[in-house]
Formats: C-alpha cells, sequence, structure tokens
C-alpha cells in the first residue's frame, strides 16, 4: 500500500520516462501476489497472477494451455494467467452452487482468440484447488478434426474409436486428479469385459479402469466411455465432487469430422465412441458436480466459422441438449486489461516501452488478446 | 421546189384547217350570250379573266371581360371546369418566361392554359352550392359525437366515388371501384386463424395502421363491386378458421415461431425441477427469454437476457460488471 502511494508521488512529479521506470519497479499494478483462484475477487481483475509450477505440471502437461500462450510461458519462464471477468464470475458462481441441486453448466464464448481456453484454465485451476475431480478434454477438435487413428469399435458395433487420443486423455485425466484418485471410495458400479479373458469386476478402484485404458489402447475409447459414467455414478453418490471441464464442446455436435470408418466414411460427431460418455456427463441429471464449457468456431471446418455465438455453433440438437445454460462472454481486452498486460510484457523485457505504444499496439490488435500476443511476439 | 415553199407547205398549208377550227370554235358569241343558256367557254380568254375574291378579316369581337359589370356573379360566368381562356377572365394575369421583358401576357399564352384552374371553385361559388346542397342533408347523429365512436359503431368504411361531367354517356368507369377498410383487431381470431387470415390478406394488411384495405373493381357497377368485397370479407374470415387435415402434420420445424410449450425447452425445465412449468416461480420470465431469444435471433442482447433469466432460474448470482 505505502509503495502504492510513494509511485503515485513520485508520479505526479517526475518527468515520463522516469515515471514508467517506477511503475516497473513496482508491479503491484498488473500483478497479484494471490495465487489461488478461490481468493480471486474483482479487486484482482486484470491482474495477473502466477501458478505454481508443480500445479502447471499437474493440470497443463498435456495440453489446457493453447499452444502458442505455452510457448510464451516458456519464454517468460512462468506460466501467468490474468484474472479476468468470465472466469471470475463463474468462480463466483461455482461458490454459490448448491451441489447436491442437478448441474450447472456454464457456457463460455466469444470470438477467435479472445481468452475462453485461458477462462477455463483459470476455472480448471480454481477445480483443483477446491479438491474437484476434473473432467478436463483439453480440446475436442483434436480428437474430432486431427484424430491420430480411428478403427471401428469392436465393443460398440457401428461405433468408431479414437484410441490413441483416448488413451492420451486418459493419461491426461490421471495426472490431473493425482490429488482425488487416491481416495479409495472411487470404486466402480459394475462389470467390465473386455474380452474373454481381460474384465475389470465390480467393485475395484476406478484408477483399474484408467490403467486398463493406458496399457490396453484397443480399448481405451470404450474406457474413457466407462470412466464417465462411472464418474456420474460416483458423483450422485457423493462419493466426489467433479468438474466437468470442456474445451470446443461445439465440436461434439459439428456434423463434419476427420474420423473416418474403415470404408472411409465420414462419421458424424455421436457415432464417436468419446462423445456419449462426455454429452452424457453435460446432461443436468446428476449433481455434485459443475459444467463450465467452451464453445469455439475454430472446433468445426473453416467454411463454417460464420458467428462465435453459442447457438449457432451447438446447432438445434446441441442448444436444447444444454439448455438452460449460464453464457458467459469473453471480450476482447478492456482498457484496463489492455494496459495490464502492456506493463506485463514490459517487465518481462518482452517489448521495448515506447512512447504512444499503448494505443497504437490496441488500434493494431484490435485489443484482442491473441492477436496483442502475436503482435508482440518475434519474428 | 424551193427549200422556202417546202417549209411553208409543211407548217402553214397543212395545219391550216386544224388551226381555224381552233379558233372559230372558241371563239365569244356575243350574240348567243345574251340568250337564255350561257355558253361554256373552254378555253379562258381575256375577255372573261377570273376575279379573285377579295378576302375579307373576319370581325374580332373585343374580349368579353371588357364589358362585365365589376358586380357581376363570377358563378355564372365560370360555371364548371374549363381551361384558361383570357377573354372571359378580366384579370391581367401574366405567366411564362421570356429572356428580355416582361413575362407574356394572357392572351394566346400556352402557359396558363396548360395548368389547372380553380376559377370554378371560388369561395362564394362553394358557399352557394353547400347552401343548395343543405336541404338535403340530414343533422349529424349526436352518439357519433367523436372518431372513437364512429369507428366503434362503424368499423366498415365503404369509399367509392362518383363521377358528373357533360360528355355523351353519364357513366364513368372509375365510378365501380370500391374500398373496403376496417381494422383488423375488429375481427375475432386466435391465434392460429389470425395467422391464416393475414397470409390470405397478404400485402392487404398494413401492420402500422392495423387496417385491412380490399379493393374491388373486376365487376362492371359500383353495386356488383361492393356485394363482392362484402363477399370476400366474410369469406375470408371464415376460410382462416377453417383446419385443413394437412395442417396437423405441421411439425416443430415448420413452425414460423419458436414457442416454448412445444420444445424441448419445456420439457428440460420440468425434469430440472421435476415439477410442472406452471409452479416453477421463475419459469415464465425464462420462458419469455427463450421465446426472445429463438424468434429474434441471437444477439449479444438476446443471449445475455437468456444468461441472467437462467442464472434467476437457478438461483445464482447475477453477474456482476467489475470493470
Amino acid at each position: 500500500m505505502l509503495k502504492v502511494v510513494s509511485k503515485e508521488v513520485l508520479g505526479a512529479r517526475l518527468p515520463k520516462n522516469i515515471r514508467a521506470l517506477c511503475v516497473a519497479t513496482h508491479s503491484q499494478k498488473f500483478r497479484t501476489s494471490e495465487d489461488k483462484p478461490s481468493y480471486h475477487s474483482s479487486s484482482n481483475s486484470a491482474q495477473y497472477y502466477k501458478i505454481p509450477q508443480d500445479i502447471r505440471n499437474q493440470l497443463f502437461a498435456h495440453g489446457g494451455i493453447p499452444k502458442s500462450y505455452n510457448i510464451q510461458t516458456k519464454s517468460f519462464a512462468e506460466t501467468c494467467l490474468m484474472v479476468r471477468e468470465p472466469s471470475l464470475d463463474i468462480i463466483n458462481c461455482i461458490k454459490s452452487i448448491d451441489y447436491s441441486k442437478p448441474v450447472n453448466r456454464f457456457v463460455l464464448y466469444g470470438k477467435k482468440g479472445s481468452g475462453k481456453s485461458l477462462a477455463l484454465a483459470h476455472v480448471v485451476h480454481y477445480g483443483l484447488e477446491t479438491g474437484h475431480l476434473i473432467l478436463h478434454v483439453p480440446w475436442v477438435g483434436q480428437w474430432m478434426r486431427y484424430c491420430k487413428e480411428y478403427s471401428n469399435s469392436e465393443l460398440k458395433p457401428g461405433n468408431v474409436d479414437i484410441n490413441l487420443d483416448a488413451a492420451n486423455w486418459l493419461v491426461h485425466f490421471k495426472t490431473q486428479n493425482a490429488h482425488v484418485l487416491s481416495n479409495a471410495d472411487l470404486v466402480i458400479g459394475q462389470d467390465y469385459v473386455w474380452s474373454k479373458r481381460e474384465k475389470t469386476q465390480k467393485g475395484a478402484h476406478i484408477l483399474e479402469l484408467i490403467e486398463h485404458g493406458i496399457s490396453r489402447v484397443k480399448y481405451a475409447s470404450s474406457c474413457v466411455l466407462g470412466l464417465c459414467m462411472e464418474i456420474k455414478e460416483l458423483s450422485k453418490k457423493g462419493k466426489c465432487k467433479t468438474m466437468v471441464a470442456i474445451d470446443g464442446y461445439n465440436g461434439f455436435f459439428y456434423p463434419k469430422t476427420r474420423v473416418y470408418t474403415e470404408k472411409k466414411e465420414m462419421v458424424p460427431p455421436s457415432k464417436v465412441t468419446v462423445t456419449e460418455g462426455f454429452l452424457e456427463v453435460t446432461k443436468f441429471d446428476w449433481n455434485n458436480a459443475v459444467c463450465v464449457l467452451t464453445v469455439d468456431e475454430i472446433a468445426s471446418a473453416k467454411e463454417d466459422q460464420l458467428s462465435h455465438m453459442p447457438k449457432y455453433l451447438l446447432g438445434k440438437e446441441g442448444f436444447e441438449h444444454l439448455d438452460p445454460f449460464i453464457p458467459v462472454a469473453v471480450n476482447e481486452y478492456t482498457d484496463k486489461e489492455f494496459t495490464s498486460c502492456m506493463e506485463y510484457y514490459r517487465e518481462r523485457k518482452w517489448v521495448q516501452p515506447a512512447p504512444g505504444q499503448d494505443e497504437e499496439l490496441s488500434f493494431l490488435s484490435g485489443s484482442n488478446p491473441y492477436k496483442l500476443m502475436q503482435i508482440c511476439a518475434g519474428l | 421546189m424551193s427549200v422556202i415553199t417546202r417549209i411553208l407547205d409543211k407548217n402553214v398549208v397543212k395545219q391550216l384547217p386544224k388551226r381555224a377550227a381552233a379558233y372559230y370554235s372558241n371563239k365569244p358569241n356575243i350574240e348567243e350570250d345574251i340568250g337564255e343558256f350561257r355558253v361554256l367557254y373552254l378555253k379562258t380568254s381575256k375577255a372573261q379573266a377570273f376575279t379573285k375574291k377579295k378576302y375579307q378579316k373576319p370581325e374580332v369581337l373585343p374580349p368579353r371581360s371588357n364589358e362585365m359589370p365589376v358586380d357581376q356573379n363570377w358563378g355564372n360566368v365560370w360555371p364548371g371546369p374549363r381551361t384558361f381562356h383570357p377573354a372571359t377572365v378580366p384579370l391581367p394575369l401574366r405567366q411564362g418566361y421570356v429572356s428580355k421583358g416582361s413575362p407574356p401576357d394572357k392572351y394566346a399564352n400556352a402557359e396558363l392554359m396548360k395548368i389547372p384552374n380553380f376559377l370554378h371553385l371560388t369561395p362564394p361559388v362553394i358557399e352557394r352550392q353547400c347552401a343548395a346542397l343543405k336541404k338535403f342533408c340530414t343533422p349529424w347523429p349526436k352518439a357519433l359525437s367523436n372518431d372513437e365512436l364512429c369507428e366503434k359503431h362503424f368499423p366498415f368504411e365503404v369509399i367509392s366515388s362518383n363521377y358528373c361531367h357533360s360528355s355523351p354517356s353519364i357513366r364513368d368507369p372509375m365510378a365501380r371501384i370500391v374500398t373496403i377498410k376496417f381494422k383488423l383487431n375488429d375481427l375475432k381470431f386466435d391465434e392460429k386463424s389470425r395467422d391464416k387470415y393475414l397470409r390470405l390478406v397478404g400485402d392487404r394488411y398494413n401492420s402500422e395502421t392495423g387496417y385491412v384495405t380490399i379493393v374491388t373493381d373486376r365487376c362492371p357497377t359500383q353495386k356488383q363491386n361492393y356485394d363482392y368485397a362484402m363477399y370476400l370479407v366474410t369469406a375470408l374470415y371464415h376460410e382462416s378458421w377453417n383446419v385443413e387435415a394437412w395442417e396437423e402434420l405441421k411439425t416443430e420445424a415448420d413452425m414460423e415461431k419458436y414457442i416454448w410449450e412445444n420444445n424441448e425447452s419445456k420439457k428440460s425445465v420440468e425434469k430440472l425441477f421435476g415439477k410442472n412449468s406452471e409452479d416453477i416461480a421463475e419459469s415464465k420470465q425464462y420462458a419469455n427469454a427463450v421465446i426472445n431469444f429463438m424468434n429474434e435471433g441471437e444477439s449479444d442482447y438476446t443471449l445475455a437476457n437468456y444468461g441472467d433469466s437462467v442464472r434467476i432460474l437457478l438461483g445464482l448470482p447475477a453477474k456482476t460488471n467489475v470493470l
């Protein structure tokens, strides 16, 4: 507090360049030392907070932070997220949720590069901190449009498995939920027969199901489906609190995919095995959970990226599936957020301070966070 | 024979009898002329040369306006609509444009004849005509003191025109046209029949004023057109209440607008709360928000409204504007 006052006193008298230096040395304005999202409030709005390295490794080691931002965090040698209005809003709502009531669905929407995924990352961090079991899909588009491999499902005839991606996701899930999975109460409620010799017994720990999917990649998709169902049942019984976080959720409803059958026919997302599981956990017919989803035009093909609005992206079916949901808009940077971001870049020595720089960059980027990052990045 | 005699013989001697004949026959016979019959002279001669009749300019009367008394009855001078006539109008009018000098005066001035005039409708004339018509009028009903009452008791407005002019026929083709106007709200409809009625009348309904206007002109007389218009009004109304068999096949996808009660949204909310939507206190405002969102299309405004209503429905804290 004292420092802030002294800075303002200084600022009134000193010339501009020295004032800039003072701002650079006192980092209170654009940074907050509070690294627990549950303590973030509107007073922290537009401030950066640092995600501790161990938490970052646990949460986002297998995705969750967009690639370009991830590169930037490496350059800055720290993972900082800006506390912004949408995630604050969602966290505020989650705090007041009655977990015995049906699941609330939050849908983050906004233009390309406005920070939906990072808002989701912030909420996921909150979920970890508050001990939620996190069912986090870093990017649905990865499955529907850039899947590594596809094959006809053995256990569910007519469906198509994306086993490699499913196994990767199981690893991601396992790492993210290391804090909850040690809980011995999380047992599965039904037998899973994979083949003549392979079987997961009722009453086994949920970790066994995950391990099976990872080691027997052939069944990974079905494991994901089973896992979703089991988590739903466990939450209903009150064994755990779940946070479903899915980025690019509209990918589950966008009819054109790049998943094919063995005859090279295009498969609609509803015929991809994992879809069913994630649609199941985004219904409202369970409790002890919360869903935070994002809809993003990038999850659909280029020719259909006409609007960023949720109903357009989800389609009639998707809208009816989620209705009633809480739409949360992620907008471009406000002036305060923009200044804060530029201050942060200057502190990281990412941009050279120059007079009139902020206004110019604000015009060039249209205050779009992603564009600003690109303009300020190296060649 | 010498050359001279040959030429003389050819030109004079041989032609002589012919010439002589022509000469005699055309010679005016003075003695015969005096008799009972005149002689027809086929060939003119100087003696009976045609004298041209001298052209006499017709006498032009001085303009009538010169003789008009100052206190004359103008209505009698100019009783009906008529093209401008300079000699009849006792006004020093000038009209038109010439590059030099003043505008041309009223005589032989086409500009004055081109424009319509209202010389037959001077205030005293109108007054006189009104006075003459007054004996045919009845007093205005006291019960219809203002426009609202008129509209209430006489919801139908029938507009037709009669024409009166001096021509061989007393019929005017324009007189057959009948226009009927009435307010749509005066008819009793339910939602479906109203929609159907609007589809049937098409652009005859003005959504800004709420009036339906039907113009009939296909029959030759006014009476027939009026009857036809009345038939149309009746037929349209009853047709809009008809329900055809195929209308029952209309599915949700065919709906022209979103009706919350018929949609998944209602079912979801009822399932979510485990009771009927009428019993859920906040369902009304939520339903309105969904209807607006669906019917007006997706915009930041309708979506924000939808979000707010969902928050109220689910009992979540309202969105706070932090910045």
